[in-house]
């Protein structure tokens, strides 16, 4: 019996640092210690430790930065299923692209997740920026985030025209056709971009494996850096919101 | 960056330390920039494996007097005309997309009152009582052309590029997609 009690007890401790290490500041009771937790929790920590009711106000924001985030996420994920069955290559793409809609189990589930999500993003992004610019949050003391905010909505924009390419159907071609060509009309560079763009001379193997590469990773990457820096600077600055 | 502002205080007292310092600040900016270069140059292939630009298109005599012929995998167009052959590329001059043919590119326009519209190669005007006249639509924002390449209605703001047409020693007729000639060369036959 002693030894039994003695291994409960041992077990019992174990548990409890394995509890104290996850949660260091115990149930937050008081506000001090909801301050703390907020001040020293990694997940958390993105968050003020204060906040007033009205800077929340769902009538101020309107969601639409979280949203934007929100979406990305979506597309995140359903960006990575969607990868395991999509090859880009031109002998590939749209044959993969029939596949998950028509083939793999949920795969049409997932691919219009990623599409009606990439169009709501592009939606919701403008709307907070239109938003923002209404309520006059962009001023000083934030203009510096208005203009990542500004880097945020050109990632979005070319996160949108890079996956267009990708199912590789008539549209998408001709349509990244049209998009390099107007790249064509710019003084001087426009010639030199377009190719850059296509990796050759028209839409082909080249530009699909450029526009994926740019689409599921560069950009991305390029645009989740500049979130944490968008998110910071909110955190920095404070809320526009009423006071 | 010491280094630097002492440098422009005093140009004689500047000591081992910060010399080395600017030097080897230099060093950084060279071989940053040198990155930057290396990485967009990296993104300009030098061969690009795409069809090459010359192909073979068989003898002028497949080619009568007055035809129109699109070859629609070359995205290349070869008219003959009473001056010899002539080819251009069937691309928009817009924006790029492929314009298509059509019997009858005019009756619409006729319709709105549109005049002096005219087959370049047969000379025939589009009227209300024979409105339709051969030309290429383009899909992607309408453009229209006439046969002979050139643009009458749309964004398109010049004729398609025409291409060189040559005779190969085999006889049969060899086009460059890549080098341009003007509206006027013909392949004498």
């Amino acid at each position: 019996m002693k030894m039994i009690g003695a291994a409960i007890d041992e077990i019992y401790s174990v548990l409890a640092q394995m509890v104290s290490s996850l949660f260091r500041h115990g149930l937050p009771l008081t506000d001090k210690i909801a301050a703390r937790t907020a001040l020293t929790n990694f997940v958390l920590h993105i968050h003020p430790v204060r906040v007033r009711r009205s800077w929340i106000r769902m009538s101020y924001t309107l969601c639409l930065g979280g949203l934007s985030f929100f979406l990305f996420i979506v597309l995140t994920v359903t960006g990575l299923y969607l990868m395991f069955y999509y090859v880009p290559a031109t002998s590939h793409a749209y044959q993969d692209m029939r596949d998950l809609q028509f083939v793999v189990t949920f795969g049409g589930v997932i691919r219009n997740m990623h599409r009606w999500a990439a169009h709501a993003m592009v939606i919701t992004v403008w709307l907070h920026m239109a938003r923002v610019f209404l309520t006059g949050a962009y001023k000083k003391p934030r203009e510096f985030n208005w203009a990542i905010g500004t880097f945020l909505l050109l990632i979005t924009l070319l996160l949108s025209f890079s996956g267009y390419l990708l199912p590789w159907d008539q549209l998408s071609i001709w349509a990244v056709t049209v998009g390099t060509n107007m790249a064509k009309y710019a003084p001087i560079a426009g010639p030199y971009t377009r190719y850059l763009m296509l990796g050759g001379r028209a839409v082909g193997d080249a530009t699909l494996l450029r526009f994926y590469v740019a689409h599921v990773v560069g950009l991305p990457l390029i645009g989740f850096l500049l979130m944490v820096v968008h998110f910071w600077r909110v955190r920095k600055d404070g809320f526009s919101g009423g006071l | 960056m010491v280094g630097l502002r002492r440098l422009a205080e005093d140009s004689r007292e500047i000591s081992r330390r910060s010399f080395f310092a600017i030097l080897g600040w230099l060093a950084f900016l060279a071989a940053s920039l040198a990155a930057c270069v290396e990485a967009v140059r990296f993104g300009y292939p030098n061969a690009t494996y795409e069809e090459p630009s010359l192909f073979k298109a068989g003898l002028a005599s497949d080619y009568g007097v007055g035809s129109t012929t699109v070859l629609i995998d070359k995205r290349v167009v070869i008219n003959r005309d009473p001056d010899g052959i002539y080819a251009f590329n069937l691309i928009c001059t817009h924006l790029g997309c492929t314009p298509r043919y059509f019997t009858d590119v005019t009756s619409d326009l006729v319709a709105k009152g549109i005049g002096g519209l005219r087959d370049p190669l047969t000379g025939q005007s589009a009227s209300p009582a024979n409105p339709a006249v051969q030309g290429f639509k383009c899909p992607c924002h309408g453009s229209r052309y006439f046969r002979d390449s050139v643009n009458f209605y749309g964004p398109a703001p010049r004729p398609m590029d025409h291409i060189q047409v040559q005779k190969g020693r085999d006889g049969h007729l060899l086009l460059d997609r890549h080098s341009f000639v003007d509206l006027t060369t013909r392949l004498k036959i």
